[in-house]
């Protein structure tokens, strides 16, 4: 397969959560060699005996699994799912945005499937990827609260005691934004300076002070005067 | 960060037009939906769900747990196609990475959705103010 290429083995500047020995990767049904599978929180990688191997990129992975019949030839094994093409001709994995061709409006779906020798490894194995899984969220999921950072504890938070990551994305979002956003920005900058009275309590737990440290623009719309209000999201109260 | 996104809830409800002003309430109400279908989501554990996938894969099962980022494990799964991913039909329980799903689908009783649009409105009610 010419797409396998060489590099070294994954160590703990990678992250390296688990290092499976002795295990066969099957690519779309086709096996190519026995070899070790490492699974890193950067990414998971598989080399074979002669230092060749492939890495996936964990944002590529739309699921992974367990399978246990030991009646399937290959026997209990890691089932990964991947979008994105392994062609045997091409050197890398395409991703399906890259793709020309006329397919080009079906996501492309490559089945992996690790087997390693040791079946009791594979809880472990499924686990470890799971953990891998959470690092990399989607930046373009419109619902993640993610940041560039450490991880957000939900409970914690609604509990009232985390940080609220918002306001990390809100800074990084500053530089990004339009003139008109800008106008904007400001124009809330400056009721919220007026309208600070009152302290609230919301979901996002937010007090007055963390409006000042941050200056996030907080709208607090005591009148409805802003132009393009929601009225239909006004009920009564 | 702000980034390219499909229309939120509140964009549709407050129109297009909206957006520019919309951008920064919208990353912080944002944060907010995430909160809400993430509790959403966590109070249907134990339910039976269809999970369809953008690569048009469904897949039921229950749901084991969810996420933050509403990543999904699921047990006791069965693919609704088995005849296009064979591989799968050995699999009992999968992890699905959350920015791959398309649908949910929820068992209708089991969804109160009076109690969610009341919830999403008082999420954005609590942002405008």
């Amino acid at each position: 397969m010419s797409f396998l290429k060489s590099f070294p083995p994954p160590g703990p500047a990678e992250g390296l959560l688990r290092q499976q020995p002795d295990t066969e990767a099957v690519l779309n049904g086709k096996g190519l060699g026995t070899g070790t599978l490492y699974i890193a929180e950067s990414r998971l990688s598989w080399l074979d005996g002669s230092g060749l191997g492939f890495s996936l990129e964990y944002p590529t992975i739309s699921l992974h699994a367990l399978s246990r019949d030991r009646s399937d030839c290959l026997g209990e094994h890691l089932y990964v799912m991947v979008n994105a093409k392994f062609e045997e001709e091409s050197k890398e994995p395409v991703a399906d945005e890259e793709e020309e061709d006329s397919d080009d409006d079906v996501e492309p779906i490559t089945e992996f499937r690790f087997v390693p020798s040791d079946k009791s490894a594979l809880e472990a194995m499924f686990t470890a990827m799971c953990e891998c899984q959470a690092l990399h969220p989607d930046p373009e999921d419109e619902d993640s609260d993610d940041y560039d950072g450490e991880e957000y504890d939900v409970e914690a938070h609604e509990q009232g005691q985390g940080d609220i990551p918002t306001f990390y994305t809100y800074e990084e979002g500053l530089s990004h934004l339009t003139a008109e956003g800008q106008a904007t920005l400001e124009r809330l900058e400056g009721m919220l300076s007026q309208s600070v009275s009152s302290q609230y309590n919301m979901a996002g737990v937010r007090t007055e002070d963390s409006i000042r440290d941050y200056e996030d623009g907080m709208e607090v719309d005591a009148t409805p005067t802003v132009a393009g209000q929601f009225e239909d999201a006004d009920v009564d109260h | 960060m702000m980034r390219k996104k499909t229309p939120t809830l509140r964009e549709i409800q407050w129109g297009q037009r909206e957006t520019e002003k919309l951008d920064l309430r919208a990353l912080l109400c944002q944060a907010s939906f995430g909160r809400l279908f993430y509790s959403f989501f966590k109070s249907l554990v134990g339910k039976d769900v269809v999970v369809e996938l953008k690569n048009d894969l469904s897949i039921c099962g229950t749901l084991h747990s969810v996420d933050q980022y509403l990543n999904i494990k699921l047990t006791d799964i069965s693919v609704t196609d088995p005849e296009k991913y064979p591989h799968m039909l050995s699999v009992k329980n999968c992890f699905i990475r959350g920015s791959v799903v398309r649908y949910v689908q929820l068992p209708a009783d089991e969804v109160d959705t009076q109690l969610l649009q009341d919830a999403a409105r008082k999420e954005a009610l609590q942002q405008k103010q």
